[in-house]
């Protein structure tokens, strides 16, 4: 009897639930979560890289220019309609867009520019991203800015730099008749978006979701075919892929397991392309032994199984790194492969070959523990640390684990908490770490980031750098290709410096990890999927091409 | 009245314990706000923009002075400014998350407590009869269950393989809360599954409690002289026994009202329900100190005060207490 009637309450309970979730709304919503929070707050400062940023930056405020990363000369004015870089390397002059307006009516010009640059100078801790030259220190590169009339602005640097374009181009400008007022923009909340973009009203807040709605002045705004973005509120991976799944989010880039299974196979709308992103490399700590020893690393490179990391221990969702050069195949145009082909036996799985390395080079048991020692006599023992919970890198290194010692190497996985691992990083007090790479238009600033014998200070050491070997044939390289605007010759540099890689393995290549990318055809169809690769189709901030496939997606008729 | 006062000054001193260690000990772990950050944005940042990071959470000054601002804004009630949800105040958050806690947790508590002693009731008064040895191995294998399995099973079968139920969250996403018939429904619904999925593991300890408790006062002689006086079997069960077994549970009742502020975080972060157990996670996680503290505040004075509550109601209810306060 009370059974009866809780299963009546419940049922009634189940339509009423329904026919809320029914309710029409005849406006063009795409529902996107660029990042996980537990709860929204009235915050959309473009620069506060705690969260707000993900949501205001490229859909309300507007670059200079929009690099394609994946295909360079195929990139997108944004507020600049063209650029120059000066003859001797040494400028880069935008010409502005003409009749911009702000959303609330001023018009945008090349003062606003001057202002951002100036403003970023006046508050060095607020990450508006120009890479100011500090003449104490000798580092950066912009000097000034100038407005040459109202609509051109000529960025001045300290030295010739043909690449400086690639740091100034995605910096989105502030509009001045607002942000002068502010005095400490770092605590600043932007509570009202005064932006040039597509998207700048603000709309039904609230902790679970809010809209960012069409900006009525933006110069096409006729040809917007979103009314509004939302964005719910999810706190994590599962939330957002189970959502995309049951089609309560319309684009999402998050990481999946299982796609076939968990999420494809629920609804004939639901797509996914995992193309290769950023690499995964092991960092070696080569200020210490055995690291510093050229044959172990060598020895260390041919004893993994790179077949099985990628098909079982990230469970086939990435792709193999086909020469040892820090990176995977994200940036193949650039990969000269006959140059490469005589290191490429470096990442084949071949343990025999390896340990026949190691015995030529004087890694053999000398205490007779069963494991290798230095060739002084030291034994090896070190550890390869890994943040709980990452789970493919944790497979990937318990795997690594087991190639070493299958050799003879005493390489054990550590897991750590995620704080702890972050908190080393800059010591350099680690063996070996399991690191991503950066991604740019051009493969300059991954190794850049790598090599950057700045970077390579202990105490502030960078995650890139923290292999800590000084290579000065790279960076002469490197200096050599932002010093020319000549394609070819930088492209012969890049191979030189892929190549240095290999000989000297600072670090070990592993596979390049998957940009994840799901989305789904029930609301939007003209999505980016293999056959139409023209642009990177993620939707996390610093991806600046979301706009682009964003504004390119066409409504479903209802 | 003494003893009422020594407690009181036991739970003071408690009290002050516990909001020391609540400041020390998440200045102990590893890892700084900003390099949580970077956690979600993998490499996407420059060195410059971390830094930056680190200085949008201000940390400064020494721990004794961080210590000392500390007490002084404690006194006043402010929790300071969420780090990590910057600007939102922390007061305003944690009441927020509050609520939504009362309502899962209070639900859930309440359910528990009223199957759980029905059941125990029903069990042991007809102990080995079909339904004592029907539930009672039932319930003892729902208490040994994982709520982290229970309540993704839970998610996966009834949102994801059979989509009866919703993906999380406590009411519709766009729906503003009011006291309204809606809003009512909405947050009933959005219930279901998070409450069960605490329910069916907290349920059956409510249920050995009371049935173990209900055996041995059905061996009293007060029992034997009802039946004799020849009353009703159910005012015997209700009146004679029940009542008096259920003076424990409720002792146990306050404790486990002392812990609802809690949450449940598992329960939570699976149904992306709006409670403090997921907002105190992702403060760990964060290193959000000013809600980790407010939080590790909030749960010390419900505890205590609960504990308190029941001390007072021990004294009030049992006169053996009260004498063994002035020995």
């Amino acid at each position: 009897m009370h059974r009866l009637r809780l299963l009546t309450l419940l049922a009634t309970t189940a339509l009423t639930a329904a026919a809320f979730a029914t309710t029409a709304d005849a406006e063009v919503i795409i529902r996107i979560a660029p990042v996980h929070t537990d709860a929204h707050v009235e915050n959309y400062n473009p620069y506060n890289l705690t969260g707000p940023h993900a949501y205001v930056q490229d859909f309300a405020y507007e670059p200079l220019w929009i690099d394609n990363v994946w295909h360079p000369d195929n990139d997108f004015p944004a507020l600049a309609t063209s650029y120059e870089v000066g003859a001797d390397l040494k400028s880069v002059t935008y010409h502005l867009r003409e009749g911009v307006k702000w959303s609330d009516g001023e018009p945008f010009t090349a003062a606003d520019v001057v202002f951002t640059f100036n403003y970023a100078k006046a508050h060095l801790d607020f990450p508006i991203g120009y890479d100011i030259y500090n003449a104490e220190k000798d580092t950066g590169s912009i000097v000034d800015v100038v407005a040459v009339d109202d609509h051109t602005v000529r960025f001045e640097l300290k030295t010739a730099d043909s690449l400086a374009r690639l740091n100034i181009g995605p910096v989105f400008p502030l509009p001045e008749h607002i942000w002068k007022d502010i005095a400490d923009p770092v605590n600043y909340a932007n509570p009202k978006v005064v932006a040039t973009g597509p998207f700048t009203e603000v709309r039904d807040f609230s902790r679970n979701a809010f809209k960012l709605c069409k900006n009525p002045l933006y110069r096409e705004a006729a040809e917007v075919k979103v009314d509004c973005i939302e964005y719910p509120q999810l706190s994590d991976n599962l939330q957002v892929i189970a959502a995309i799944t049951n089609g309560d989010l319309d684009w999402a880039t998050d990481g999946i397991t299982d796609p076939e299974i968990t999420y494809a196979s629920k609804s004939p709308d639901n797509h996914y392309w995992l193309p290769p992103d950023a690499g995964t490399n092991l960092q070696l700590n080569t200020t210490k032994a055995p690291f510093n020893n050229l044959e172990f690393r060598k020895a260390m490179s041919m004893a993994i199984d790179r077949g099985t990391l990628v098909d079982i221990a990230t469970f086939g969702l990435t792709t193999p790194a086909e020469y040892p050069i820090g990176e995977g195949m994200f940036y193949k145009d650039w990969i000269d492969t006959a140059a490469l082909a005589p290191y490429q036996y470096l990442m084949t799985y071949d343990p025999e070959a390896a340990k026949k390395v190691l015995d030529d080079a004087g890694f053999v048991d000398k205490d007779g523990d069963g494991w290798r020692d230095n060739p002084d006599g030291t034994p090896i023992a070190f550890k390869m640390a890994v943040p709980a919970g990452w789970d493919d890198w944790v497979n990937t290194l318990q795997t690594v684990s087991e190639n070493l010692q299958d050799i003879g190497i005493n390489g054990e996985m550590e897991t750590p908490e995620e704080g702890a691992w972050f908190d080393n990083i800059p010591t350099g007090n680690f063996d070996v770490y399991i690191m991503w790479t950066n991604l740019s238009s051009t493969p300059w600033f991954t190794y850049y980031s790598m090599f950057n014998p700045r970077s390579m200070v202990p105490g502030t050491l960078n995650e890139q750098a923290m292999h800590q070997m000084k290579i000065p044939g790279i960076e002469a390289d490197l200096a050599a290709i932002s010093a020319t605007a000549d394609v070819a010759v930088q492209k012969e540099k890049i191979t030189s410096v892929m190549k240095q890689v290999a000989e000297n393995l600072p670090v070990i290549t592993l596979f390049s990890n998957p940009a994840w990318y799901e989305y789904s055809t029930r609301n939007f169809t003209g999505w980016p999927d293999e056959s139409n690769a023209w642009a990177r189709p993620n939707n996390p901030a610093g991806i600046h091409e979301r706009v682009k496939v964003l504004l390119s997606l066409t409504p479903v008729a209802k | 009245m003494a003893f009422l006062l020594r407690r009181l000054g036991f739970y003071f001193g408690a009290f002050f314990v516990a909001i020391t260690l609540n400041f020390l000990i998440p200045r102990l772990m590893p890892g700084d706000p900003a390099t949580r950050i970077l956690l979600s944005l993998r490499g996407k940042l420059r060195p410059d923009q971390i830094d930056a990071i680190r200085k949008t959470y201000g940390f400064s000054g020494s721990l004794w002075d961080q210590y000392l601002q500390y007490l002084w804004r404690l006194a006043h009630f402010d929790f300071g400014i969420s780090t990590v949800n910057f600007p939102e105040p922390t007061a305003s958050l944690l009441f927020y998350a509050a609520g939504w806690t009362l309502v899962l947790v209070g639900a859930a508590t309440t359910l528990s407590f009223g199957i759980g002693i029905t059941m125990g009731i029903w069990s042991a008064w007809r102990r080995g009869g079909f339904f004592d040895t029907f539930f009672t191995p039932i319930n003892v294998m729902l208490n040994a269950f994982t709520p982290a399995v229970v309540a993704l099973l839970l998610w996966y079968a009834f949102t994801m393989q059979w989509p009866i139920f919703p993906l999380g969250r406590a009411h519709e996403m766009n729906l503003t809360p009011g006291f309204n018939l809606e809003t009512l429904l909405s947050v009933a619904w959005h219930a279901v599954l998070p409450v069960a999925s605490i329910v069916i593991v907290s349920f059956g300890a409510w249920h050995l409690g009371m049935r173990n408790t209900m055996i041995n006062l059905l061996n009293e002689d007060f029992v034997l002289l009802a039946k004799a006086k020849g009353l009703s079997d159910r005012r015997i069960r209700n009146r004679y026994v029940a009542r008096n077994a259920i003076l424990p549970q409720i002792t146990s009742l306050a404790l486990s009202i002392g812990f609802v502020l809690g949450g449940a975080f598992i329960t939570e972060v699976v149904f992306n329900y709006p409670g403090l157990g997921k907002f105190t996670l992702n403060a760990i996680q964060t290193r959000d100190y000013s809600f980790i503290q407010a939080q590790l505040i909030l749960l010390t004075m419900s505890v205590l005060v609960a504990n308190l509550a029941s001390d007072v109601l021990n004294v009030i209810l049992d006169p053996r207490l009260r004498s063994a306060g002035r020995a």
